[in-house]
């Protein structure tokens, strides 16, 4: 009778003792989880003022001001926009350019594919002034 | 005391009492029982059995997402054009101000657009809230609080900023001081910007509007011009890629500004738009067959109505073709070709192409077009140049898109779509086809060589109006020049409009202030440096593919054909 007391007496107690250690947990973890919430929240506003401001820096009339003021860069030239097109293929082999054949392909070297002559550069009438 | 071995017998009346006691007992146990093993069968229940009583992942309570004010509007390529941001708001509870004189004094140091004396009557007055001044910087709020008076508070709002300053002034628009859209896209998408977290994703290229504006203001500057306005459309799908209005203002400020740059000339001004019309009435005239590209008109001489006379301004005196009625913009022979079609055919082609009523565009400020009413013959006659039929500029470009995409009309936009809507036909594919190959000649050899830019194939439209003045006459000095055109024009992705407001001439341009030699320059140079951008690229001019594309047959009378590129 005076053993079976004890015995749940210490269940009871021990069982008490891991409520509270685990509701304390809980406690801690969700003070935790508020704050990294807040953190967060205070990061996503620092990186909305931010880009705010990287907009703000980024707005294409100073971007300008700046480019004048420390680089040497001009508007494009349209003539100096081509295509893969226009790119001439690669040359024949420096040895086989005597006996160039007439049919637009480079001699074959033992027994390999043809290779395709490069093409002549287009020229623009603006380009030949 | 009897010893525990014995046994009580009871009889009679005693007995039957004690037997009724036991039965209470015993039924009031069964009944103390009952409920335990109900409570005990409902714990088991919730806590074993009913899994699904609680999620088995905890979730993040919600909050984790900023909620900002309104959300953000931003350009095709995602960057900034309007914000939200939280700023602290000065406020005061009178009835907590010890001395209202020293406190409104003690601000207005440290805030130097406060008045003392305003600052003091709302101090004293009876309320239990004024707000003092919104919107500080950081700055000002330390300032504020290390003077520390008692019953000053501040208060965090949201503020909508624009990073870009005036650049999208006209397309954005801005908010009043309580967050609410008053103009632009920010009032016509107030709802959608107030509840949603998404951003605004609106069709403008921030760096194509940046190349725009700064060459209408070079425009305005070097020819003393009031105003400008261009656009940029997207022919294929009715985006609008550009969109500006000068003067502007800065939507920051929005309240210090001038009322004159509030007013949109791109969407809200309705003008007479001139010569760029006769893109709209050779469209007509060959979509319904009375005139073919080989056809013409006899433009010798005036034509008199009435107290009129219809002239040219580069008159030829001759028989024209129609590529030479377009290319050297002849108005008698542009208003023989709609005679021709007659003023009914004129009408449904001008309400088939959108001009006889607002365009889709999703802003408040959009101009209605002034539409003659009754529409009778010498209306007719002048809408075919152009006159007598007012729209706002962007009619006219989303109305040049039709005519050079194939022939679709789409809604003009703001917002960035990946489906455009499917539109409706208006004029036939091979109109279209000639329409762009006449649109070319004007840049090749007509009025608009000016606005060629070598490679990117510009065709257009010049176009001079003379405003109409005060007294209802036409002012001869005050000029509505204006370009449209477009960009390729062996396959058109680009329509680009350029109008100047009151240009004057100068000694460059000979003392000529007409759409050829103030709008075109501009469209050239706009178009070159926004083609790499918008991802048009050059190409050969001489290419056969697209001189087959673009040529012209020109006729001259009695049927000697001239070929020209």
């Amino acid at each position: 009778m005076r053993r079976s007391t004890i015995l749940w007496f210490l269940i009871a107690t021990c069982l008490g003792v891991a409520l509270f250690m685990v509701k304390h947990e809980v406690q801690q973890r969700e003070e935790q989880l508020a704050a990294l919430h807040r953190q967060i929240l205070a990061s996503q506003e620092a990186i909305h003022v931010l880009e705010a401001e990287w907009s703000y820096l980024n707005r294409p009339e100073r971007l300008e001001a700046l480019v004048r003021r420390h680089l040497n860069l001009v508007p494009m030239d349209n003539q100096k926009i081509g295509a893969v097109e226009l790119l001439p293929m690669r040359l024949p082999p420096a040895g086989a350019i005597g006996d160039m054949p007439v049919d637009g392909l480079a001699p074959t070297l033992a027994g390999g594919p043809p290779l395709p002559v490069g093409r002549p550069l287009m020229l623009t009438r603006e380009t030949r002034r | 005391m009897r010893s525990r071995g014995d046994t009580v017998h009871l009889e009679g009346h005693a007995k039957q009492a004690i037997e009724t006691g036991r039965n209470r007992l015993v039924l009031a146990g069964c009944l103390v029982g009952l409920a335990f093993a109900a409570v005990g069968a409902r714990v088991v229940e919730l806590s074993a059995l009913r899994g699904h009583g609680e999620p088995a992942v905890a979730t993040a309570s919600p909050g984790t997402d900023l909620a900002v004010g309104r959300a953000d509007i931003v350009d095709r390529n995602g960057l900034l054009v309007a914000t939200s941001l939280r700023t602290p708001s000065l406020y005061a509870d009178p009835t907590e101000i010890l001395d209202p004189e020293d406190a409104a004094f003690r601000l207005s140091t440290v805030l130097s657009d406060m008045n003392p004396a305003e600052t003091a009557a709302k101090l004293s007055s009876d309320k239990r809230f004024v707000w003092l001044k919104r919107s500080l910087t950081p700055r000002e709020q330390q300032a504020v609080n290390s003077l520390g008076i008692p019953g000053v508070h501040f208060m965090d709002e949201w503020k909508r900023i624009y990073p870009q300053g005036s650049l999208t002034a006209h397309v954005v628009g801005f908010t009043d001081i309580d967050d609410r859209g008053i103009a632009g896209v920010e009032n016509s998408f107030d709802d959608l910007l107030r509840g949603g977290r998404e951003p605004l994703n609106l069709a403008v290229d921030l760096r194509v509007q940046h190349i725009v504006r700064e060459e209408l203001a070079r425009q305005v500057q070097t020819f003393g011009a009031i105003g400008a306005t261009g656009v940029i459309l997207d022919a294929d799908t009715g985006e609008t890629v550009a969109l500006v209005s000068l003067p502007d203002f800065d939507p920051n400020v929005a309240g210090q500004m001038d009322p004159d740059s509030r007013f949109n000339r791109a969407t809200l001004g309705v003008y007479e738009m001139g010569s760029t019309f006769k893109i709209f009435n050779t469209a007509m005239a060959l979509d319904a067959g009375t005139v073919g590209m080989r056809g013409g008109y006899d433009a010798t001489h005036p034509i008199r109505i009435s107290r009129f006379t219809i002239n040219d301004d580069h008159a030829k005196a001759r028989w024209l073709s129609v590529p030479e009625i377009f290319k050297y913009s002849s108005n008698i022979g542009s208003v023989k070709m709609a005679l021709d079609v007659g003023t009914e055919g004129q009408r449904a082609f001008m309400a088939k192409l959108g001009m006889l009523r607002e365009t889709a565009i999703e802003l408040p400020e959009r101009g209605r077009p002034m539409v003659p009413s009754p529409w009778r013959p010498i209306n007719t006659m002048t809408i075919a140049f152009g006159h007598g039929l007012s729209v706002s500029p962007l009619h006219l470009a989303s109305g040049v898109a039709t005519v050079i995409n194939g022939g679709i009309r789409r809604p003009t936009t703001l917002l960035r779509t990946d489906i455009p809507s499917p539109g409706e036909r208006v004029i036939s594919e091979r109109t279209s086809r000639d329409m762009r190959r006449l649109m070319r000649l004007v840049v090749e050899e007509g009025t608009g060589k000016k606005a060629e830019s070598v490679g990117y194939m510009v065709g257009g439209k010049t176009g001079t109006a003379e405003k109409v003045g005060a007294g209802g006459g036409y002012k001869r000095k005050a000029l509505l020049s204006s370009f449209v055109g477009a960009f390729p024009m062996h396959d058109p992705r680009y329509v680009v409009l350029v109008m100047i407001d009151e240009p004057k001439g100068t000694k460059e341009t000979y003392g000529f202030a007409t759409g050829g030699w103030v709008a075109a320059p501009a469209v050239s140079r706009i178009i070159a440096r926004a083609a790499p951008l918008l991802g048009v690229a050059p190409v050969n001019p001489e290419a056969p593919e697209i001189r087959r594309d673009l040529m012209i047959e020109q006729p001259a009378e009695g049927g000697k054909r001239l070929a020209s590129f």
